[in-house]
């Protein structure tokens, strides 16, 4: 819950960005507690995605906001500060450089080498290997030593969500995992987000579907034109009602 | 669960990494069959060997260098000139320092760098289309050689009996030593490209840069690393030349752009970037200067020899896409 004593992993302060005369977020001012699974909704260009974007390193925000990290304020932030972090992101596009194969792509930005640079290829196909049945993302017809060209929608996203947990995170941030999914790997995909929670770690979970963002959340965040217009714990609100909030504030949006 | 789901169902002849180098040694095999059949007098002789393993480490060095470039998704034409501009420093060292070759592979190397680090910088840091950025750079260096050169050709007798050059271009037994060091610079960036963090990056520097960015690859950095070894190669390419002629000619670089990427692409590296094959430069170089002289030798008029590359390129281009493009799409 939101009212958690515990010191938060990130806290946005007055974070703005713009792009041109566009704000694509204004004033956000957010705290991400460990152990919670906070759900981030809201429509097409609402900011979600920009957001995810600068926690996680790959957007910086405008000149005056704050990313603070254990109560730390942060410099110049990017991409590898956030990942040493404990901060990993399964983006939208999943990131994936497909004529690599899969290992390189779950050890990307982090290869295990030795002191001059040389990667030990059989350490990270071992460990990759090791995770993919941990987490049930198992095959007959690929290796870690396919690319990732050959594998479906879903396998790659598997491969991006191994590459999320393999390192020590503590806040997991996942981009519209379910899209273009199959029911049956969208199921996996929610499964292991409870995983997640289970073993104490933080997630922002983004999607469109609103039962998604319903059954797996601790706190809801809804994002319209770039504010922040709501912010609370679950509590015990239903689906249903969860949408209907979710109808009003669409529905404001268009007045 | 069984232990066996993520061994693959059946061996594969040969790993899809490898087709490329395959394909190509096929091809350059095809070639010299053909050369041998048309011309056994020349190519069942050591001399026309001898001849092409003079000038083949030159074009191998520096095309090595353009196979980290295509892999990152960029492409470099300014390398020409950065081997006349290095081969200058180094010949000019020479001179003022009476033949302190030590001084003089410096100064070359760090004029190379600098080129290269010049086009890395207007790339990455200003965003320009290196296609574009390094044909003006290739004009420009052209232009800067004759200028500070003034158009002459300086000739070097005294190295012939230097120590140092029999090192770098003598015989060891029946082999140039050229080949030998080309040979140690192939294994190295071999290693490195399909090894070494740094070849992978330049490889998703090429195919994704933004997954690369968002798992904290430092892109802009890899990619001018990867112009800089361009730089790096052309002045090894330009130092031998200049040792190979005991001269230094403004014209140095001449020569070397098409057949140095018609290497590159022969060797069965995707000009699409994102990925390359350091074994199938080695075997297009070998393909592209065969063709330079054995045309020649064969006893065709010279004039065969561009018909001959063409019909190389493309054929090359058909047989790498029919052989490793059925499991790609």
């Amino acid at each position: 819950m939101n009212q958690s004593p515990a010191t938060p992993i990130v806290s946005l302060r007055n974070v703005n960005k713009s792009f041109g005369r566009v704000f694509a977020l204004e004033g956000i001012n957010l705290d991400f507690y460990p152990g919670e699974i906070v759900s981030l909704v809201g429509d097409n260009g609402a900011g979600k995605s920009t957001l995810t974007k600068i926690i996680a390193g790959t957007e910086a925000p405008d000149a005056g906001g704050e990313i603070v990290i254990d109560s730390e304020k942060v410099g110049k932030w990017d991409a590898a500060k956030a990942r040493n972090r404990g901060i990993e992101t399964v983006h939208q596009n999943r990131a994936l450089s497909e004529q690599q194969s899969i290992y390189a792509n779950v050890f990307l930005g982090r290869e295990i080498t030795n002191r001059f640079g040389f990667v030990s290829r059989k350490a990270e196909i071992a460990e990759t290997e090791a995770l993919m049945r941990k987490i049930g993302y198992t095959s007959k017809v690929w290796t870690p030593k396919s690319t990732v060209n050959k594998l479906s929608g879903g396998e790659r996203q598997g491969v991006a969500i191994s590459r999320a947990i393999l390192f020590e995170s503590r806040l997991v941030m996942l981009d519209e995992p379910t899209t273009a999914m199959a029911l049956s790997e969208a199921g996996e995909v929610m499964d292991f987000i409870h995983d997640l929670k289970k073993a104490g770690k933080s997630v922002i979970f983004i999607s469109h579907n609103p039962w998604d963002a319903h059954m797996v959340a601790d706190r809801f965040v809804v994002l319209e034109r770039g504010r922040v217009v709501y912010d609370a714990p679950k509590g015990d609100m239903s689906a249903d009602e969860f949408i209907a909030l979710l109808h009003k504030f669409a529905k404001k949006d268009q007045s | 669960m069984t232990t066996d789901v993520l061994t693959p169902k059946k061996k594969v002849l040969i790993p899809e990494e490898y087709k490329p180098v395959f394909g190509a040694a096929v091809f350059f095999i095809v070639m010299m069959v053909g050369f041998i059949v048309a011309a056994p007098e020349v190519f069942l002789t050591v001399g026309i060997y001898t001849a092409i393993f003079l000038s083949l480490p030159l074009f191998t060095i520096v095309g090595l260098s353009l196979v980290y470039i295509t892999a990152a998704g960029e492409i470099d034409l300014s390398f020409p000139s950065i081997i006349a501009i290095s081969a200058l420093a180094f010949t000019w060292t020479l001179e003022q320092t009476s033949l302190n070759f030590g001084l003089a592979i410096l100064a070359s190397l760090l004029t190379g760098i600098a080129c290269g680090w010049i086009n890395g910088l207007l790339v990455t840091r200003l965003g320009l289309s290196s296609l574009i950025t390094t044909l003006g750079m290739n004009f420009a260096l052209v232009g800067l050689t004759n200028i500070l050169n003034n158009g002459v050709v300086r000739g070097i007798t005294d190295i012939d009996d230097s120590r140092f050059r029999a090192i770098l271009v003598g015989s060891w037994g029946p082999m140039p030593a050229q080949m030998f060091w080309s040979a140690g610079i192939a294994i190295i960036l071999g290693v490195i490209f399909h090894r070494h963090r740094f070849g992978l990056h330049v490889k998703v520097a090429g195919d994704n840069p933004e997954a690369g960015r968002a798992m904290g690859v430092n892109i802009e950095r890899t990619k001018t690393l990867a112009f800089i070894l361009i730089g790096v190669c052309s002045s090894l390419t330009g130092i031998f030349a200049v040792l190979l002629n005991s001269t230094f000619f403004p014209t140095m670089g001449d020569g070397y752009l098409l057949p140095t990427l018609a290497a590159v692409f022969v060797g069965g590296t995707a000009v699409t970037g994102g990925k390359g094959t350091i074994g199938g430069l080695v075997i297009g170089a070998a393909t592209v200067v065969f063709i330079q002289t054995g045309v020649v030798a064969a006893g065709l008029d010279g004039y065969w020899t561009s018909f001959g590359f063409g019909l190389v390129i493309v054929l090359s281009l058909i047989g790498h896409r029919r052989f490793s493009g059925k499991l790609t799409r």
